[in-house]
């Protein structure tokens, strides 16, 4: 049989609540910096709940030079920025690859939020006279991949996933399976989601919104804090990153995807077991081999029990010494970026031998007790990392990263 | 590689909800378009393609559907049809997952405008829970595999207009690769008075009182449509050992992108072009019968699509007949490209396409052979179906029968 075309992550560029790019977001996640602080994008005087994950003092014109960047919502600008400084970070030279050889696969919950609330707004105040061509043309969530291709000038393989909050996990999943077959070069893949006030008035309402932190995994936990922000990796064949003598972060090892079938909203075990166990067969590992879980951990009382129950299960007696912590923590819960955030994380844990903390962890659940790295980033090798994410509608993706050492061809 | 074979296929649109009577009422150039339902002064004159009388309760039962929306019920719907017509039992379900994966532009409008609104009107506090969990986009995927008890892959597509063509092709990725061994694919797109209006306000439409005219010298645009449909797709494996009966075969999926600046004229690269060209492979265009394309009447899209096809059948473009099912159906949207399919498959297996609803005076300058009028006698086996959205997605599935 044919042997695989192996696969590798080259870049990576991150918009996010407590930095923008690798370096910075790297260094705030590994000093354990939150990025929460009270809503600003809308008011929130008539919630119970106030804070939010918001990426601060972003300015799209940085980064939206080609598109008129009001053409377009903020899911575009924080994917554009990010898809730039992953491909900066990659060192890909645009102007050397077929463009039609280049694919874009993002993930999102939302899209682009921003055009249907000035709808209902204008439909509320009886201007429905006001509602122009921007609602269909900017608000139907793909245009988030095809602004990217449309600004960047790629010309390849252009969807968007939008699998909710597991939806960064699935595009880059997408990607790699791309790459496999054959039928792309280079993949930018992630996910981004602007903060909403759908999204933010659905969490309050469904009683998940923590009041003042977020804290996976503690006894004490109170819920999610809605965040905003944009991940895209680079992907290629690890041939074609060798002849161009790029960094590698990782190798895309495996993935597994399933569905819980059960209920929208509750988290159950059953579907996560089997995306894990599906990943770790699809890259060939045994659960001892992983050296680091990236958590779904939206610090709501009942995902983070369920997600305990799931890795014990998978992972059987390793479970104890696998490190398994939540950037949710820092960044809170950001959506259909929020497992392409994750993936950085878990690329740059693989590259760098560090994991990132899980803030806020005060006094861990005896429900919740792996070794959920408290508070402070540890140094370890991490020769595979895995990551996790759960999404409504049941839709469970797991995905595992893997050492690449420079030996690896 | 394993192979993909189609078992079953499941739809419901405005012209029915059996592939044979929607291709015999396609064949006989019936259409679906009524008068608006969705009240609101914006709609007087404009005609829709809906679902008369929709009642999911006829196909899913008594069960409680309250936790779904019309997007909800329009998959469940396609989803049971296309189960029982492949024959996933539910027994067979409980030994053997199966998936789904759903091509939509915009998930449920309805839902998400509501949900909006009235926390805008009303206040936080009356924003309904249940409502939220299916302001996802990806909602009616996890409630269709919610009611079917559909344990494998579950994902959603977005391409805009090439959502469901898209779907059918990203789900056939996963079984050739082995990542999955049975997924229900489609699309589905309901009809909103959030939709409506944008398609209006876009300038998408038709003149009211007038029909769309795809490769129409005088196509003027579309009339806004819903549906939902889907393939039961399957390792052709899997399909021997259980007996079941294959009506088709995906061949090969192609997909690309074009800018905004380069959708905004009719010639200049053409990525839809080059898709069909990479699903047609190394064969080429030979052996391919008909063409099944997603033009609707807009005056930009279908010269582009024209473009792509007669470039990429090159010598062969003028003795292979074009069709849509869009001037009779509508813009579908998410739904377009599976319902493209299904009919394309019904085509070939009764050896008669269905022409091109509205066209009476066929664009020249596009050098296709477009079925006009009445519909054409076929005797191929393989057939290619084409998808296009506004923002520059692109994609061509190759289809055949035995």
């Amino acid at each position: 049989m044919e042997s695989l075309t192996r696969v590798v992550v080259t870049g990576v560029g991150v918009v996010t609540s407590i930095g923008v790019g690798r370096e910075v977001f790297w260094r705030h996640l590994l000093e354990g910096q939150s990025g929460i602080s009270p809503v600003g994008s809308f008011d929130t005087s008539r919630f119970q709940v106030h804070l939010g994950g918001e990426v601060k003092a972003f300015r799209p014109e940085e980064s939206v030079k080609h598109l008129p960047p009001e053409s377009m919502g903020r899911g575009s600008h924080l994917a554009i920025a990010a898809a730039r400084l992953a491909i900066e970070d990659a060192g890909l030279k645009t102007d050397d690859i077929d463009p039609m050889r280049v694919g874009v696969s993002m993930g999102t919950t939302s899209g682009e939020p921003k055009w249907i609330e000035q709808f209902d707004d204008r439909e509320l105040a009886g201007k429905r006279d006001d509602i122009g061509e921007e609602f269909l043309n900017r608000y139907p969530c793909h245009v988030l991949a095809a602004n990217v291709a449309s600004e960047l000038g790629f010309r390849g393989v252009n969807l968007v996933i939008p699998t909710a909050c597991a939806a960064g996990n699935y595009a880059v999943a997408h990607a790699f399976d791309t790459i496999r077959c054959g039928d792309a070069d280079v993949m930018l893949a992630g996910g981004s989601d602007p903060f909403s006030r759908i999204t933010y008035t659905g969490f309050a309402r469904l009683g998940a919104i923590a009041p003042e932190r977020c804290q996976p995994f503690d006894k004490h936990r109170r819920g999610m804090i809605p965040g905003e922000g944009a991940a895209v990796l680079v992907i290629e064949p690890l041939a074609r990153a060798r002849a161009r003598g790029a960094r590698v972060y990782a190798e895309l090892a495996g993935y597994g995807l399933s569905c819980d079938a059960s209920h929208m909203t509750a988290p159950q075990s059953d579907g996560p077991v089997r995306a894990m166990q599906a990943a770790l067969k699809d890259a060939g590992l045994a659960p001892h081999q992983i050296s680091y879980i990236s958590a779904h951990g939206t610090g709501t009382p009942t995902n983070d029990r369920v997600e305990t129950l799931a890795v014990k299960q998978v992972f059987g007696e390793a479970a104890s010494s696998v490190p398994m912590s939540s950037i949710k923590s820092m960044l809170g819960h950001t959506m259909g970026a929020a497992s392409a955030i994750e993936a950085v994380a878990c690329a740059l844990a693989v590259w760098d031998d560090h994991i990132p903390p899980t803030i806020n962890l005060d006094e861990p659940d005896p429900e919740c007790d792996l070794d959920c790295v408290p508070g402070k980033a540890r140094r370890a090798t991490v020769e595979a990392a895995m990551n996790n994410a759960y999404a409504f509608g049941g839709n469970n993706a797991s995905m595992i990263f893997r050492k690449c050492s420079d030996s690896d061809t | 590689m394993s192979e993909v074979v189609i078992t079953g296929v499941g739809l419901v649109c405005a012209l029915g909800d059996q592939s044979s009577r929607v291709h015999e009422a396609l064949c006989a150039g019936e259409d679906g378009f009524d008068p608006s339902p969705i009240p609101g002064a914006e709609f007087e004159g404009y005609r829709v393609s809906a679902i008369r009388e929709f009642d999911p309760r006829h196909y899913l039962g008594a069960k409680n559907l309250r936790p779904l929306d019309r997007t909800g019920r329009l998959v469940a719907v396609a989803a049971e049809l296309a189960l029982a017509d492949s024959g996933w039992s539910v027994d067979r379900r409980r030994a053997q997952d199966v998936g789904l994966v759903l091509g939509t532009a915009f998930g449920s409008t309805k839902t998400i405008g509501e949900f909006d609104r009235r926390a805008m009107q009303e206040g936080p506090e009356y924003a309904s829970p249940l409502d939220f969990a299916n302001t996802v986009i990806s909602a009616a995927a996890g409630q269709g595999a919610i009611w079917h008890h559909l344990r494998g892959v579950n994902s959603t597509i977005s391409t805009g207009l090439a959502s469901g063509l898209h779907a059918i092709g990203y789900a056939s990725q996963l079984i050739r690769s082995g990542r999955a061994t049975a997924l229900l694919a489609g699309g589905a797109e309901e009809l909103s008075f959030e939709l409506l209006l944008g398609y209006v306000r876009a300038g998408l439409s038709c003149a009211p009182g007038d029909v769309p005219r795809p490769f129409d010298r005088r196509r003027s645009g579309g009339i806004l449509g819903e549906g939902a449909g889907f393939l039961a797709l399957e390792e052709s494996e899997l399909a021997r050992s259980r007996n079941a009966r294959v009506i088709g075969r995906v061949e090969a999926f192609g997909a690309g992108y074009d800018s905004r600046a380069t959708m905004a004229a009719a010639n200049g690269p053409n990525a839809l072009r080059a898709a069909i060209t990479r699903a047609l492979g190394s064969a080429g265009p030979q052996g391919v019968g008909a063409v099944m394309s997603s033009a609707s009447g807009h005056p930009l899209l279908d010269a582009r699509e024209a473009v792509a096809i007669r470039d990429a059948l090159g010598d062969r473009a003028d003795l292979v007949p074009v069709t849509t099912i869009k001037g009779n159906l509508g813009e579908t949207q998410g739904a377009g490209g599976a319902l493209q399919t299904m009919v394309m498959l019904e085509s070939l297996r009764a050896r008669r396409l269905p022409p091109v609803g509205g066209l009476e005076q066929p664009d020249e300058r596009f050098g296709l052979d477009f079925v006009t009028g009445a519909p054409r006698s076929i005797d191929v086996t393989r057939a290619l179906v084409t998808a296009l959205a506004r923002e520059g997605n692109a994609c061509a599935l190759v289809v055949s029968v035995d």
